[in-house]
């Protein structure tokens, strides 16, 4: 407990380090946007900052491609050595804030199985499009309320910046993509 | 849900909007454009409809050199000289004289260039505002100075081929407002949409529920309902091929407020 006390202030002095340095001007984290977690917690988009991250944007009423965005960096984080997945966070943004509740995003979690510690945030509307913007999705809503996306894993380094991207066409994590994950976090 | 600003930030800000949003709006107030249906031009993949626009408010001309010189003022993390590059490219109010003011050689009362889109959004949520959607623009872009949808009026349309440009139509200082009293929509300037990234262009994949529009959305998406409305079709390739960071000499922006 002790031990893990102290693993905890080290890491929020850290943390703390990292956000005293001014940002790299690429970073996608200058965005100021909100965003509510699953739990209903509100999270502001800066505020994922320190850690590496694989981040999609998708919507739960979304039955083809948004179910492989979510299996494919589930395959992703699976090739990865415990050490690795441990390093790397997997952030999943609604592209639907309307639609996407807590529940909704729980609720899809759930039937995807997907590993602890995936992050499903609901951007505020009004911030949905500037949050696609940075991460370069494009979208737009068909009259069915279905929406044409983007589908695409993005990999962040922990300041923000974009170090690599993977379309997804299929469950399977691209091996290049791969490459660059596994590169990233073995560095510093 | 807002964005977050620190707490006294964003109250400076919010009693500074408000004081120059009532100077503002004298100079470029909102005007209300009543909403209907609509036969855009546009097809996207769905089949061919009207579509229904709600009723919203469009500022009366773009936003001037000037008032986006009061916006870097009060926020200045978006001044050339400190916007971050996620948002910018080097272009970024590349034609000002310096980083707060446009000088003396640019017209204040003209038309902002050379903006990103991130810029623009910003300055439209300071006027607690957004930036209008396509549709919207072309809404109220149908209208001439007499009727509200103009579009079938071949000689008015065809003088649209010069949108953009120097010979638009309402390019002129004199021209006339439109039916709705809003000005420049055809004009020498271009003007972003919220929704610029949703005019999805050539080479994207995206889409979903099958594997055709998997493939193929892309090209459909580049098809109109009216390949004869000039002014439309040339605004919605340019829109649809820029990335939100870039900028350009002939594109400006206007913002738009939903009806309550």
């Amino acid at each position: 407990m002790k031990r893990m006390s102290f693993f905890l202030s080290a890491t929020l002095a850290l943390a703390g380090t990292l956000h005293a340095q001014s940002l790299p001007g690429e970073s996608v984290y200058h965005l100021q946007a909100s965003t509510q977690a699953a739990d209903g917690q509100p999270v502001a988009w800066s505020s994922l900052r320190g850690q590496p991250r694989v981040v999609s944007m998708f919507y739960t009423n979304c039955h083809l491609m948004c179910p492989l965005i979510i299996e494919n960096a589930k395959s992703v984080q699976k090739q990865l050595s415990p050490a690795e997945r441990k390093r790397l966070g997997v952030v999943m943004v609604s592209l639907d804030p309307a639609r996407d509740t807590p529940a909704a995003m729980q609720d899809v979690a759930r039937r995807h199985r997907v590993p602890e510690g995936w992050r499903f945030l609901t951007p505020a509307a009004d911030d949905v499009r500037a949050i696609a913007s940075v991460l370069d999705v494009r979208y737009r809503f068909r009259d069915d309320g279905s929406i044409n996306h983007t589908s695409v894993l993005v990999l962040l380094d922990a300041d923000g910046r974009v170090r690599a991207r993977s379309e997804v066409t299929g469950a399977a994590a691209d091996p290049q993509f791969l490459t660059q994950v596994k590169a990233l976090l073995a560095g510093p | 849900m807002k964005r977050t600003l620190p707490q006294t930030a964003s109250i400076l800000v919010l009693a500074l909007a408000s004081a120059l949003a009532v100077a503002g709006d004298a100079a470029n107030g909102f005007l209300p454009v009543e909403g209907g249906d609509f036969r855009s031009s546009v097809r996207y993949e769905e089949a061919t409809r009207q579509t229904r626009v709600a009723s919203f408010s469009l500022m009366a001309r773009p936003v001037s050199n000037g008032e986006f010189a009061g916006f870097v003022a009060r926020q200045p993390q978006w001044r050339r000289d400190r916007i971050p590059s996620v948002f910018a490219s080097p272009g970024y109010l590349g034609h000002w004289a310096t980083a707060d003011a446009p000088g003396a050689a640019v017209d204040a009362d003209g038309p902002v260039v050379h903006v990103n889109w991130y810029a623009a959004d910003a300055y439209c949520r300071e006027q607690q505002a957004r930036l209008p959607r396509f549709v919207e623009w072309e809404y109220a872009a149908a209208a001439d100075a007499t009727r509200r949808d103009a579009r079938g009026d071949p000689r008015w349309r065809m003088r649209q081929v010069n949108d953009g440009t120097p010979h638009a139509m309402d390019a002129a200082a004199d021209a006339p407002a439109n039916a709705y009293g809003i000005q420049g929509l055809h004009g020498a300037y271009w003007e972003w949409s919220e929704d610029y990234a949703s005019l999805l262009g050539d080479g994207d994949r995206r889409g979903q529920q099958d594997g055709d529009s998997l493939r193929y959305c892309g090209a459909t998406a580049l098809a109109f309902n009216d390949p004869g409305d000039y002014g439309v079709v040339k605004r919605f390739v340019l829109l649809s091929a820029l990335q939100p960071g870039a900028t350009l000499g002939n594109l400006g922006f206007r913002c738009a407020r939903s009806t309550p």
